[in-house]
């Protein structure tokens, strides 16, 4: 069967439109399948953190620094505004001294990986961010950190891809893969067959439905994030603001002692668009995959929002809004070839990270495509590193 | 003709909505996302039908596929005090 592409890769979120233009830079013929449409789920959900605070040290973080890297001139690379807010900054204010306790401790991990994060006073902090509430402890602050607009951002690497000759399917749902004994062929799917060298998997929370496909087992899942935004507001914050608890959660869950918050994840995140509204959110939910939103999680959100910034509860929030981020066991995404598999490569797993990481997957795992060898090791990232082939 | 703002909250032009509608988008929700329609203080009460009604007139589609299956909360703006506030506020 003659192929129809180089390189198909199944999925239009962040990632895939990332793959997408980072294969098509390096002169592959890309076809990108989409069930529904580009940047319709997660990547169409979510706030535009590009921080390093928000990052797991060692292996996670140092990926972060390279990726942040990326996106300082990206708008540029790309042909098109992706509201790239450079060095806004960073911020998680803590609200107790066990707070303070294991932020000092993780900041003390992620420093390692160079970048300028440290712990700041409540003063120092209401300098910088003066609606802030001034009975808090103190915040980790990290200066250079930015903020994007996802939706833009992923619009923008499918437009690029295109214009360097990329096929993008909408409204097309892989509904197999064509195997040739342990070797991916190519795709069936609702428009057709289609054959291409080799596969990318980058489906984010559904990536495991495309791996049995495959006949593997890949350990992501949904996990769901509910967000609200607010009417646009003038001037409001600089920083991409978590409170403290959003690092506990992720890094240090034993030590939340709230059982409501642990099983919703409920932690603050709230940055301000620059149309003026704030996004709020967020919760870390396993629901499967239902997309729908909770008053109980609004009502938690909101609550914290007030908490740290009182001044909100004059503004109205005009939208809730959920997406799913695919989650891992170990909090690290899945980036490259799968040994047992010839021709099939993921790119998935990033769950909260996906924008922020989203310029180095695609340009790394392109090179690991085309030239077999990454510019820069993804062995921590190596999704060989799951049993992929258990049953 | 092509320069009217569709969507007032966020002065988007129907040759904007156009635009997006070549570029791929065949549902309201896909406009929005690529050009903001819908996006504004009032969620889309007043431009959703008039964007639908464009892209029905651009691609053939019948209404039902073109119209979000359903609306997310809050109905309108609600301040984020009344949920989020103080018990005793």
């Amino acid at each position: 069967m003659s192929k129809d592409a180089d390189i198909i890769v199944i999925g239009g979120g962040i990632i895939g439109c990332s793959v997408t233009y980072q294969l098509s830079k390096l002169g592959k013929k890309v076809l990108q399948i989409e069930r529904e449409d580009i940047t319709r789920g997660a990547a169409g959900a979510t706030d535009g953190v590009v921080g390093y605070h928000t990052k797991k040290p060692g292996a996670q973080m140092d990926l972060a620094v390279q990726s942040i890297s990326m996106f300082e001139h990206l708008s540029e690379e790309l042909g098109e505004d992706v509201e790239y807010g450079f060095h806004c900054g960073g911020m998680q204010p803590v609200e107790d001294q066990l707070q303070w306790d294991i932020l000092s401790g993780i900041v003390e991990e992620q420093r390692k990986s160079g970048v300028d994060i440290r712990m700041i006073s409540i003063e120092e902090a209401r300098e910088i961010e003066p609606m802030l509430a001034p009975d808090l402890k103190g915040a980790l602050y990290s200066p250079t950190g930015g903020k994007v607009n996802p939706i833009k951002l992923t619009i923008a690497f499918s437009n690029a891809a295109k214009k360097l000759g990329a096929t993008v399917m909408t409204e097309t749902e892989v509904t197999d893969l064509i195997m040739e004994g342990t070797a991916v062929k190519g795709v069936k799917t609702t428009k057709g067959d289609f054959y291409a060298d080799a596969v990318v998997n980058s489906c984010g929370a559904w990536a495991a439905n495309i791996g049995k496909m495959a006949g593997l087992n890949i350990p992501i899942q949904p996990r769901k994030g509910q967000l609200i935004v607010t009417e646009p507001i003038g001037p409001f914050m600089d920083v991409t603001l978590q409170c403290a608890r959003y690092n506990v959660i992720k890094f240090r869950p034993e030590a939340v002692d709230d059982p409501a918050a642990l099983k919703i994840g409920n932690s603050l995140s709230i940055e301000q668009t620059e149309t003026g509204g704030l996004i709020i959110g967020g919760t870390r939910e396993f629901v499967g995959y239902d997309r729908e939103n909770s008053l109980e999680a609004i009502e938690t959100i909101l609550r914290r929002a007030v908490r740290f910034f009182p001044a909100l509860k004059d503004i109205c929030f005009i939208r809730a809004f959920a997406g799913l981020r695919p989650y891992t066991p170990d909090g690290l995404p899945l980036i490259g070839k799968v040994n047992a598999r010839e021709g099939f490569y993921i790119a998935a797993g990033h769950e909260g990270d996906g924008i922020a990481l989203s310029p180095i997957t695609g340009k790394l795992l392109a090179e690991q495509i085309v030239y077999g060898k990454e510019s820069y090791s993804l062995e921590s990232f190596d999704p060989n590193r799951f049993p992929l082939e258990s049953a | 003709m092509d320069d009217i703002i569709i969507c007032r909250c966020q002065e988007v032009t129907r040759q904007e909505i156009l635009d997006a509608i070549a570029a791929g988008a065949t549902t309201v929700d896909g406009v929005k996302r690529r050009t903001r329609a819908g996006m504004g203080l009032c969620q889309g009460k007043t431009c959703e039908r008039l964007v639908a009604k464009i892209i029905a007139e651009q691609t053939g589609r019948p209404m039902a596929e073109i119209l979000p299956p359903k609306s997310r909360i809050p109905v309108r703006p609600v301040k984020i005090g009344i949920i989020g506030g103080k018990d005793d506020e």
